[in-house]
């Protein structure tokens, strides 16, 4: 089995690199675009390989992003290639390889790197656990509220911790009680089914929530800079409304009825010093997070004081360094790259006003984008769905007339980055979807049922969002 | 693509066929070796070892022909390349001191008394190659099926 599996991954890498290196050796006149130049018609290489590596995975998506940086740098860059460069207007723009660099230090990468200590620290000190068992209690033994209770702190997790985490905790509290119900009845399936939903939709509720939304925040400068405050205040209502229709989703399709339920969840809250200093930076950091109109730090300065904190404090340690998630961070960092590059050389924006978008509905653009988001994020992951998307929606909010009577490019990026937590219909769809089918209590069937309807009750509410937010002009 | 192996040791056919068949679940996911002898495991986990496959467990009797498997578990335990590889006991006539010379010199992780009982055996073994692929940051997600839920899960909280 082993070689013959190896050879027919390299075939997959080969006939998928093909399509690439194929429009890449084209003649540039032949591209489909007037007035290409030399490196727009790289970056269209570029972008396909991009699509395909992260739609079909012949290679890890977090290794498709550090490609894109080293293509980028070698044959787009500055300091690229010698023979590769030229000059003139055929020839185009070529980008500086700093910048191509420093998308691995940007300031949305900060920030998720901000979260991630944060989340480290709760659990190393087990803040999680112990917040869950005191949130869990008020909600008793029935089944229905139990549910509601493990929904909602599993959201609430979700917005600060990534959902894979969250989904983690969650599922190993529950998975013994889980066992001790005749197997295959509906309790063990609405449980199982709830966790993932409840991490999934969760990850809306901040920019540090899950990648899509600090990768939106990347997009949304100037005018349309939104702060995480701001994003709370839209992104926490988002997130109760869809939850409790997925509750009631879930109550629906599994009626519990004369059944208890007991979760028990060990612990006491830590009261050693350093489990204090915890306590305190997280809640400091999130103050600050919500209050940068009065102190002018912005979320990403914020994001940087607990990481000072917990490594002076030694809170975090070397070891503890090692395991930070950095496939994710570099797998937003290539996503960056990747709209660096469509930006920078003009590609985007060549594209945007090739396609007669002015005489489409910005309605109808606006509910495509979010579909073809949503849709997407149902077979890949979401960030690599965000990524793509993205910097091309970004360079549409900007030149589409229609679309700035309804708020431009802020409008049509939060809807997409939205509508990218919303693959929720499939195991493959997220880890934490991946993760609750594992546990061997649901079956995809299940799962696709409630994730499909939730997905478009999903659309419907980013729809309903999007209208509010115009009615009350923030976008 | 390296594979992941499960090596089983056992002087007697019919017995090593019946922990194999035992374990026949496991075969699509990951390779099963059946050594008859210690010093016949020796030379597989070299030949192993230098095709940069990865030997997550080794299950093995200890009252054999030539060298016992108490005395091959600490050489394997003793052995830096081995350092990762999980360790089962199957016997039915270990003596107290080889008992004791499993768990501190061979740090075997799980000491099974004959006759064994299969579904036991299957959770010994996803635990340890849940923990053996965990520990090595192998991908666990093409054997997810194969792994035992709350060791992957608890691991998966603290660091994901």
């Amino acid at each position: 089995m082993g070689s013959q599996s190896d050879l027919k991954k390299v075939l997959k890498i080969v006939a998928i690199l093909l399509v690439p290196i194929l429009i890449a050796l084209l003649p540039t006149s032949w591209m489909p675009l007037e007035n290409l130049t030399t490196t727009e018609h790289r970056v269209i290489a570029l972008f396909v390989m991009a699509a395909l590596f992260w739609i079909l995975e012949p290679i890890p998506i977090y290794a498709t992003s550090i490609l894109i940086i080293v293509l980028e740098l070698v044959v787009l860059s500055d300091k690229g290639i010698v023979w590769l460069k030229g000059e003139g207007d055929d020839f185009g723009i070529l980008m500086s390889y700093k910048e191509i660099m420093a998308t691995m230090a940007s300031p949305i990468i900060l920030l998720f790197l901000g979260g991630f200590f944060l989340a480290m620290a709760a659990t190393k000190y087990r803040l999680d656990q112990n917040l869950a068992r005191v949130l869990l209690s008020p909600f008793g033994n029935k089944p229905q509220w139990v549910m509601m209770g493990l929904m909602l702190i599993t959201a609430i997790f979700s917005m600060f911790m990534s959902n894979t985490a969250t989904t983690a905790m969650m599922l190993s509290l529950l998975v013994p009680v889980l066992a001790s119900f005749e197997s295959g009845s509906k309790i063990r399936t609405a449980f199982a089914l709830s966790i993932p939903m409840a991490a999934n939709i969760g990850g809306i509720g901040t920019p540090i929530g899950t990648p899509p939304n600090a990768l939106a925040l990347k997009y949304l400068n100037g005018s349309d800079y939104i702060s995480f405050g701001q994003w709370m205040s839209f992104g926490v209502p988002f997130v109760l409304v869809a939850l409790i229709i997925s509750w009631v989703l879930i109550l629906f399709f599994y009626p519990m009825k004369n059944i208890e339920i007991n979760l028990s969840i060990k612990g006491k809250f830590l009261k050693t010093p350093k489990a204090l200093i915890v306590y305190a930076t997280f809640i400091l950091t999130v103050l600050l997070w919500l209050t940068d109109f009065i102190h002018g730090m912005n979320s990403y300065v914020v994001a940087m004081i607990p990481v000072a904190v917990f490594l002076s404090f030694n809170i975090i340690t070397k070891e503890d360094i090692k395991k930070i998630s950095w496939d994710v961070l570099w797998l937003v960092s290539g996503g960056i790259a990747l709209g660096l590059a469509l930006d920078k050389t003009g590609l985007a924006a060549h594209i945007i006003n090739a396609i007669p978008f002015g005489e489409l509905s910005a309605y109808l653009v606006i509910a495509l984008a979010s579909f073809v988001a949503a849709l997407m994020a149902n077979f890949m992951s979401n960030t690599a769905t965000a990524n793509l998307l993205l910097p091309l929606i970004a360079a549409l909010g900007t030149s589409m007339p229609a679309l700035q009577d309804l708020g431009g490019s802020k409008v049509i990026i939060l809807g997409v980055a939205l509508s990218a937590s919303l693959g929720l219909a499939l195991p493959i769809s997220t880890p934490p979807n991946a993760l609750a089918h594992a546990t061997g209590e649901i079956e995809t069937k299940d799962m696709a049922k409630l994730g499909v309807i939730m997905c478009f009750i999903g659309l419907g509410l980013v729809f309903l969002l999007l209208t509010i937010l115009k009615l009350v002009n923030f976008v | 693509m390296e594979k992941i192996v499960i090596v089983i040791i056992e002087d007697q056919r019919e017995v090593l066929e019946a922990i194999a068949r035992d374990l026949a679940t496991f075969e699509d996911t990951f390779m099963i070796e059946e050594c008859d002898s210690a010093d016949e495991a020796g030379e597989l986990m070299e030949t192993l070892d230098s095709e940069g496959d990865y030997v997550a467990l080794i299950i093995s009797d200890h009252i054999m022909p030539g060298k016992s498997g108490v005395d091959f578990l600490i050489e394997m335990n003793e052995d830096p390349r081995f350092e990762s590889t999980k360790k089962i006991l199957l016997t039915g006539l270990a003596t107290h001191q080889d008992t004791i010379n499993a768990i501190n010199n061979a740090a075997i992780d799980r000491y099974i008394e004959k006759p064994w009982n299969q579904t036991n055996l299957i959770n010994y073994v996803k635990e340890l190659i849940t923990d053996y692929i965990l520990k090595k940051g192998i991908d666990y997600t093409p054997y997810v099926h194969h792994l035992n839920q709350t060791t992957l899960l608890n691991k998966l909280r603290n660091n994901p």
